[in-house]
């Protein structure tokens, strides 16, 4: 026999790595990751009315929905700002948050019979659903940005296009902070089946405290720590103020935000790693 | 001597039994609640800390596979084949041990991992090809055969959900076919599926493993096809191996072992012995002419049935038939001696059922004694009980051989001179 040290190719033992990510493993299988893309987008509109439309439909509706409500009937303030500009922003980016996070979670639980019967990195599983928020959020990303058009042109609402710029490191924060959240919710969600209800629960209370139809500046200074707590406020005032240059935060609250994503978005992964091994002996 | 391909060391599995905690955060709270802080016992929490609830299902197995080699795992259920061939699929890591290997696996435990049933087949040809490690070159170039193979053709743009049973079970199998990994690892997915569709598979798994060398790993109960595909075996049982090496010794040793049997009933006195005021049985017997006394009864050992009775009455036209029927109750003969007139006394029969004559399968023997012509004196049902296991030999037929007998009569063909002009 050769070179033994050499002869083998792969291994499996009992052990279960903290930081198992094997990045050339993953690449190796980036055409399963696609697929998965691809099989979810078009099955989840088999049978429907509208189809891919539903993408676009659904934040142009919720942006109805809260001109009415917020700005019609309570009448809360856009900083001059129109009102159906101001809500589609938030929307849009409120959107990839829940999708990212809620989706996510479902990651293991969905996957749980093919991950029983063959083998591939199960952090596929999640990649290809972040992956697909991120094609659902670029049609809706584009909606915005035709709209805003919209107003530039006969409107006359400005924008800085290099002001603009800022609305990626705003996305970055944001999808990292949900895939994270969700990988981890993904793992206790096995042990925890009735942690699903909570998290739907959550997602619509927290949408509350993201100042989504509200600026940061609105609250009042008795609750503005929570809203300063909130590690998403910061990406959602940015994302605001790439576009229309209205919002107030400092370096400090942008380092809190990153910070806070990348703690995140790693404790997901390694978690991931660690349990889904683990797991699929329970599930 | 080809490579080692695969190495498994000391493998062990540790299954806890009932469930993990309890399965809900509320239920866990409650536990939390009453056993930490009031201090009560909870009968609704099963402890996992108890030795008791722990099973090893695979302990200490080692064996080693060389490259186009292809090993057969038997054993009866639970014996932790399954678990075996889930660990060597990496979808479960060992307890302990340690599994080395090379080249590219795919494992086959299901027929058709990740269908979508609302996608076409199309769809789900690079769906299932995807996920079972192909990538999407591979299955482009396969695409034609793999449609060929599953003959599917007319349906390729329908969604699955609409297929037939058989028809999905055929597009599944023709995508598993068709991957060309160095090792393949299949579980009883060939339970699934008719008869026609069973050959095809082990059909194209034979050319995998004999025409390709790859090497095959391959759990199943059933014989043939173990012992037609493979030429190395494991004896699974209760998480052991129990026999290893040339399939034809284990799989002689696991049906010899395994086998429901009846091969001998014997009497020492008239009192115990079965029967009635005519007749007592006091021993019958069945021996069967094997070359090897390892080896199972299989269709070509002839067996001889022998048995010894006590006439108790004077002056009878008697007579026996031995009547042989299959475990399901069909009869497959009914031989009558010749009646002749007996007196009080013991009497000894013999009969040789030659080789190549029953099929294999469970049978049982039975025997009638009558007087005269209808009189039953006595009937001793199912007095033997044997299994005849299978032997093929350059025939690529794996599925159960019809028919209830299966003599060895020569079918002879005979080329005529096609008649040219008129």
């Amino acid at each position: 026999m050769p070179d033994k040290q050499n002869w083998w190719e792969w291994e499996i033992n009992g052990g279960t790595s903290w930081l198992g990510v094997n990045l050339k493993e993953l690449f190796n299988y980036k055409d399963l990751l696609f697929r998965l893309v691809r099989k979810d987008f078009l099955s989840s509109y088999q049978q429907t009315l509208l189809g891919p439309f539903w993408v676009v439909f659904q934040p142009i509706l919720t942006v109805i929905t809260y001109v009415f409500v917020f700005h019609e009937v309570i009448g809360i303030s856009t900083d001059g700002v129109p009102a159906l500009l101001y809500y589609l922003t938030g929307i849009t980016l409120w959107n990839l948050f829940a999708d990212i996070f809620s989706n996510t979670s479902y990651a293991y639980t969905q996957s749980i019979t093919i991950f029983e019967k063959v083998y591939f990195p199960r952090l596929i599983a999640p990649l290809s659903i972040l992956a697909l928020s991120f094609l659902k959020f670029g049609i809706q990303f584009l909606l915005l940005i035709i709209i805003a058009g919209y107003f530039y042109l006969f409107r006359h609402i400005e924008f800085n296009f290099i002001r603009l710029l800022i609305s990626l490191p705003v996305i970055i924060i944001i999808s990292g902070t949900g895939f994270g959240a969700g990988l981890i919710f993904s793992i206790i969600t096995i042990k925890y089946k009735d942690l699903f209800n909570l998290l739907q629960l959550f997602i619509r209370l927290f949408m509350f405290i993201c100042p989504i139809f509200y600026s940061v500046g609105m609250v009042p200074p008795k609750v503005r720590l929570l809203v300063n707590f909130n590690p998403l406020s910061i990406p959602f005032e940015m994302f605001r103020f790439a576009f229309f240059g209205k919002g107030s935060f400092n370096s400090l609250q942008i380092f809190y935000c990153t910070g806070f994503m990348i703690i995140l978005l790693l404790a997901g992964i390694v978690v991931f790693n660690k349990w889904s091994d683990k797991l699929i002996d329970l599930a | 001597m080809s490579e080692i391909i695969i190495q498994v060391e000391n493998i062990s599995k540790l299954y806890g039994l009932g469930a993990i905690g309890t399965g809900s955060l509320r239920r866990e709270m409650m536990h939390w609640w009453r056993n930490t802080v009031l201090k009560k016992e909870d009968p609704y929490f099963q402890s996992t800390e108890n030795e008791k609830n722990y099973l090893w299902a695979l302990k200490n197995i080692n064996f080693e596979i060389r490259e186009g080699e292809a090993w057969g795992i038997i054993g009866q259920n639970g014996a932790g084949k399954s678990t075996l061939l889930k660990i060597l699929s990496r979808i479960v890591k060992p307890t302990e041990g340690i599994v080395r290997g090379r080249g590219r696996v795919s494992s086959l435990l299901e027929v058709g991992t990740g269908f979508h049933n609302e996608l076409t087949g199309r769809e789900n040809i690079f769906i299932s090809g995807n996920i079972l490690g192909m990538n999407k070159r591979e299955i482009s170039e396969k695409f034609d055969e793999i449609v060929d193979f599953s003959g599917i053709e007319l349906f390729l743009d329908t969604p699955v959900k609409r297929y037939s049973s058989g028809m999905y079970v055929r597009l599944a199998f023709a995508v598993a076919a068709h991957m060309q990994p160095d090792i393949l690892i299949v579980d009883e997915v060939l339970a699934v599926g008719d008869a026609e569709f069973q050959k095809k598979c082990l059909g194209k798994m034979n050319d995998a493993s004999s025409k390709l060398g790859r090497t095959v790993i391959f759990v199943s109960h059933n014989m043939q096809a173990i012992n037609n595909l493979c030429t190395k075996s494991i004896w699974l049982k209760k998480g052991m191996i129990n026999e290893i090496g040339d399939t034809r010794s284990v799989v002689g040793k696991y049906m010899g072992g395994e086998q429901k049997k009846i091969w001998k009933q014997e009497f020492h006195t008239l009192e115990e012995a079965p029967g009635t005021d005519y007749i007592k049985v006091l021993s019958v017997e069945l021996i069967p002419h094997l070359t090897d006394q390892m080896n199972p009864i299989d269709i070509r050992t002839p067996l001889t049935v022998r048995f010894k009775f006590y006439n108790a009455g004077k002056n009878v036209n008697l007579s026996v038939d031995l009547l042989l029927f299959t475990l399901a109750g069909d009869c497959v003969f009914d031989i009558p001696s010749k009646s002749s007139t007996c007196n009080e006394g013991m009497i000894e029969a013999e009969c040789m059922i030659p080789g190549n004559f029953l099929n294999d399968g469970a049978y049982y023997f039975s025997l009638y004694f009558v007087e005269g012509h209808s009189k039953e004196l006595f009937y001793f049902e199912e007095c033997l009980q044997f299994e005849v296991a299978d032997f093929r030999e350059n025939v690529y037929w794996y599925d159960k051989w019809w028919g209830q007998v299966r003599p060895n009569f020569p079918l002879k063909l005979k080329k005529t001179i096609p008649k040219t002009g008129s």
